[in-house]
């Protein structure tokens, strides 16, 4: 048998265990659609009491199904201000930190070079830092420079700890990256810069994206290094926090309900166009 | 320009290098001179170089630590339980939609912790719809409860870290060329034999860097024992918090936050190696 | 439901309004139109930059003045705790700023940024230490954080040429407190009982003394506080002790007891204890009087009391910490508040302790019902029997004092 080529040799018998092997087909998507939903479950608890009518500041027993706290939503100018803050810091940081912190893994993992055992060890500390030091050694760090506190020193703080998010994140496509392909682009001509546009990025890719969305999702909902570094300025959480003292309002669950909407809304705009692409792809008969 | 090539990978991580130099390798390093000195915020502190300091803390503090890095051991275990099957479907079912499944399992982020944390206090309520509805018919005890305990930490962090486990797993994944899993289903492997021989040694990169970015913040975490938790679930990030905040003891703080870093980097050290040194540090 | 849905708006608000008693119809009718304006031009241009940190910023310049004590300019940098001062409904103006702003010309930039004392003294303390300004001209601390701040030299002491009102109209009970001796530094803004909230269906019936928060039929269903004073202070009590005269082998029997109660304690809470009684994971726990007021207005089963061995008496002051850029204004904002009818205002909405007590003769006068019936309210203007059951805190002026005091309470909410 070994000596046959592929097409040569005899099919594979079928499995042994067919039965586990369609079980496995759909245990699969059911346990992540459950996991999502385990996900979504304090989601949905969140936009349910974003209509409840409670007659006192605190939101926590349903009174009763209500619009108004819709109605009202710049009820807290405040809160307004702090959400396109934390979008701003969000925005801001991702992209620089995934920019700086894919070139650190690319050197990493491409390169051999002096200093990698440091570099390794100054990216990893970060992670293993409780956010309170952080948080406090930075805002020290910040009055002995004399750097005035607000969104810049929050964005500065942001891009920091998730540059070694990145790179721990994006180290895990980039082990392993085979080089040849590299190396035939430029055999066929293409220099440097094209390599990468058209060669590397595109096969990172998927882990820049996911980096990104951890940077985000990090910075946007960050409480403990932001409080210490924002100064008068006030992110998502921040204001949030100092609310609760006396009350969560529902316009907070609001607020969340819009922007989880929003994303809903881009996520089927994806779907759709992505549909329409496939459908413009398909063959027509003006081709060959 | 050939002869530069030696610069490139120098100027890769300088910018990114440098950013983290400034902005905590500075700051850290007043942290640790901070833990080696006494005083307090009235009298003034003075570097006496205190390194017994560091012994003090471990002795006073052990149950904690102990308690935090169960707690991270088992949070990690549980996430990669989870994700590991989530970041699989997403990775090799996922087809088209592969983004938008991965915008969605960190789409809860985008609310504020503490309304994700409130509304799992209703649900998790003694009484609530959940656990209250069981009791009802008698499926539970009445004295049962899931707040304020382990478990309920244990999940909150869970919770909290589980797109951190799903992403970095996801990217080693979808990175695997689905021909090997064929090939070895042609050579006569069971589906079963072809993923832990072939899919799960090519996932490890994404399981080190998943399990890290959840055991590490896991360990120094201290809002879900503060807000699901009691007195029994102290972690050592609650420790932490206090001492700095409310002791305003701030050598005492630094140093418990060295002792844990150093800790952290000496197990990532030991757990590369038994994954398989090479691919995993580079 | 139905008939609610036939109301219009306007009437749905007012019914609101009773039900809650935070604001006078006054209050609603007047601000509507104008709030919508400023509603809109947070998303101006000008204020997104201005969160971009783009855009003429306040500068600490330490010591920087404008001029004499009237007709000031400038800005008033002021942090708050959130829903501290009179806020409409609706668009979440405030009316004693807004007419401050008239009368004086002073821009007030009104943040409330203050969570809790210790949190927000984390992030004001390394400036003050460097001798910088924080950044703000006045801040609302708790009496134990101020403590805290007159000792480490970080507060200003106060021009009392500048503050006629508050000399006319300060209750007499806040003259001269250990705290503060000569009133230097502090001017008080609210104040508040904390005493034990707890739920009537729970609990099976009313609850009156402090024994109850360690009853072992109440196991895994009661409530602490972690913040230092209040715990120790209720174990203080329980044990007899005057915890203004307490010493610290008083505390470390109170510390005993606390031990003692610990297996029963489901947690040691900060502000979140409000959802544990709210959901009726606690049966009883500490309890801020405000806080649950506004529970039991969607809870009627909720309860608050101060137990018989005593309560707490806390007090939020308004004071100036160094390097302000605008103390005079400073001033003026705290003699703008003291005048009774501004005082009266704000208590109506805020709904603590006033210190102002000629308030509760305007809102007593008033026409609107609601705000007659305020001024009968114990909650905003308390008789003297219930003020003399309860007792401020143990004076720990001193820091080494205190650190001890902080450590042994570690070790009860710590395990």
């Amino acid at each position: 048998m070994a000596g046959l080529t592929r097409a040569e040799r005899p099919p594979a018998p079928a499995p042994r265990k067919a039965w586990t092997s369609r079980a496995g087909s759909w245990i699969l998507p059911i346990f992540t659609g459950l996991a999502v939903l385990y996900l979504f479950l304090p989601i949905a608890v969140m936009i349910a009491f974003g209509f409840n009518d409670p007659a006192g500041r605190f939101n926590f027993t349903w009174q009763g199904f209500t619009l108004h706290n819709y109605a009202t939503i710049f009820r807290f100018p405040q809160l307004t201000e702090a959400l396109i803050n934390s979008l701003i810091v969000a925005t801001i940081s991702t992209v620089v930190a995934t920019t700086l912190g894919t070139l650190i893994g690319l050197a990493l993992t491409r390169y051999d070079f002096r200093g990698r055992g440091p570099l390794n060890l100054l990216v990893f500390v970060p992670v293993a830092t409780p956010e309170i030091v952080l948080g406090a050694a930075l805002l020290a760090f910040y009055v002995s420079v004399g750097l005035a506190r607000g969104l810049s020193t929050v964005i500065i703080a942001h891009i920091m700890f998730n540059i070694s998010f990145v790179v721990i994140t994006i180290r895990a496509r980039l082990t392993g990256f085979d080089r040849r392909l590299e190396e035939a682009a430029m055999d066929l001509g293409a220099n440097e810069w094209a390599t990468f546009r058209k060669v590397t990025f595109p096969l990172i890719f998927p882990g820049v994206l996911a980096a990104a969305l951890l940077a985000f999702a990090l910075s946007i909902d960050d409480f403990v290094i932001t409080l210490f570094t924002a100064g008068q300025a006030t992110t998502f959480p921040l204001w949030v926090y100092g609310v609760s003292r006396f009350g969560v309002p529902p316009q907070v669950n609001v607020m969340g309900t819009i922007i989880f909407a929003i994303a809903l809304v881009f996520i089927g705009l994806q779907i759709w166009m992505q549909r329409r692409a496939i459908v413009s792809a398909a063959p027509t008969r003006t081709d060959r | 320009m050939r002869r530069l090539r030696w610069l490139v990978p120098y100027l890769f991580l300088l910018p990114g290098g440098v950013w983290l130099l400034v902005f905590f390798a500075i700051p850290m390093v007043t942290m640790l001179s901070v833990s080696l000195q006494e005083g307090s915020l009235g009298a003034g502190y003075a570097l006496t170089f205190n390194f017994g300091i560091y012994p003090e803390v471990i002795e006073r503090w052990s149950t904690q630590f102990l308690r935090s890095i169960q707690y991270g051991f088992i949070v990690t275990v549980l996430a990669l339980a989870i994700g590991y099957p989530m970041a699989y479907t997403i990775a090799f079912r996922g087809g088209r939609y592969k983004n938008i499944l991965l915008l969605l399992v960190i789409l809860p982020f985008f609310t504020s912790y503490l309304i994700r944390t409130i509304s799992w206090k209703f649900i998790l309520a003694d009484n609530g719809f959940v656990l209250g509805t069981l009791k009802e018919i008698g499926l539970l005890d009445a004295g049962f409860r899931l707040l304020a305990t382990p478990v309920a930490v244990i999940s909150g962090i869970t919770y909290n870290f589980l797109p951190f486990v799903v992403l970095p797993l996801y990217v080693a994944l979808e990175k695997i060329d689905p021909r090997l899993i064929e090939a070895a289903t042609d050579l006569y492997a069971s589906r079963l034999q072809a993923f832990l021989r072939v899919t799960l040694p090519l996932s490890l990169p994404g399981v080190f860097a998943g399990s890290l970015l959840s055991f590490i913040p896991a360990v120094g975490d201290f809002i879900n024992a503060e807000l699901l938790g009691s007195r029994n679930t102290t972690m050592i990030g609650n420790v932490v918090q206090r001492l700095f905040l409310t002791n305003n003891d701030f050598p005492q703080a630094a140093a418990i936050s060295f002792l844990l870093m150093g800790g952290i980097l000496v197990g990532i050290y030991f757990y590369a190696r038994a994954l398989g040194n090479e691919e995993l540090t580079r | 439901m139905s008939q609610r849905e036939q109301e219009t708006d306007l009437e749905r608000a007012i019914a609101r309004a009773f039900a809650r008693g935070r604001y006078s119809r006054r209050a609603f009718l007047g601000r509507t139109g104008r709030g919508l304006l400023v509603a809109g031009s947070a998303l101006s241009l000008p204020s997104i930059l201005a969160a971009c940190g783009i855009g003429p910023q306040a500068s600490p310049t330490p010591g920087a003045t404008n001029g004499n004590g009237n007709g000031g300019t400038g800005t008033l940098d002021w942090a708050n705790w959130p829903f501290y001062i009179d806020q409409d409904e609706d668009t979440g103006e405030s009316d004693t700023i807004n007419q401050f702003e008239e009368e004086t010309g002073i821009s007030v930039n009104y943040r409330e940024v203050i969570e809790d004392n210790e949190s927000f003294f984390g992030t004001i303390q390394p400036s003050l230490a460097a001798g910088q300004s924080a950044g703000w001209d006045m801040i609302t601390p708790t009496d134990y954080m101020c403590q805290r701040l007159i000792r480490l030299g970080y507060l200003q002491e106060l021009d009392w040429s500048q503050l006629p009102n508050v000399e006319a109209n300060i209750d007499e009970v806040y003259r001269g407190r250990p705290l503060d001796p000569n009133n230097q530094y502090l001017v008080p803004w609210q104040s508040g009982f904390t005493g034990i909230g707890y739920n009537i269906e729970l609990t099976g019936r009313e609850i009156t003394s402090m024994d109850d928060l360690w009853n072992p039929e109440f196991e895994g269903r009661i409530g602490m506080f972690r913040e230092m004073r209040d715990t120790f202070n209720f174990a203080l009590l329980r044990n007899g002790v005057n915890p203004t005269e307490a010493t610290f082998e008083d505390a470390g029997r109170a510390a005993e007891s606390l031990l003692e109660q610990a297996p029963l304690v489901r947690n040691y809470y900060g502000n979140e204890y409000t959802d544990g009684l709210a959901n009726g994971d606690v049966a009883l726990t500490m309890a801020w009087s405000g806080d649950v007021y506004q529970l039991q207005l969607d809870n009627p089963n909720l309860r608050f009391v101060i137990p018989d061995e005593g309560g707490n008496l806390w007090v939020d002051n308004l004071c100036i910490p160094t390097g302000a850029a605008n103390p005079e204004a400073a001033h003026q904002m705290m003699n703008f508040v003291y005048q009774p009818e501004i005082m009266a205002q704000i208590s109506s909405y805020v709904q603590f302790i006033s210190p102002v007590p000629a308030a509760r003769d305007v809102l007593a006068e008033s026409d609107d019902e609601e705000e007659q019936a305020l001024a009968e309210s114990e909650l905003i203007f308390p008789s003297e029997a219930t003020l003399d059951r309860v007792y401020g805190y143990p004076d720990l002026s001193d820091e080494a004092e205190e650190a001890r005091w902080l450590e042994l309470f570690q070790g009860v909410v710590q395990g």
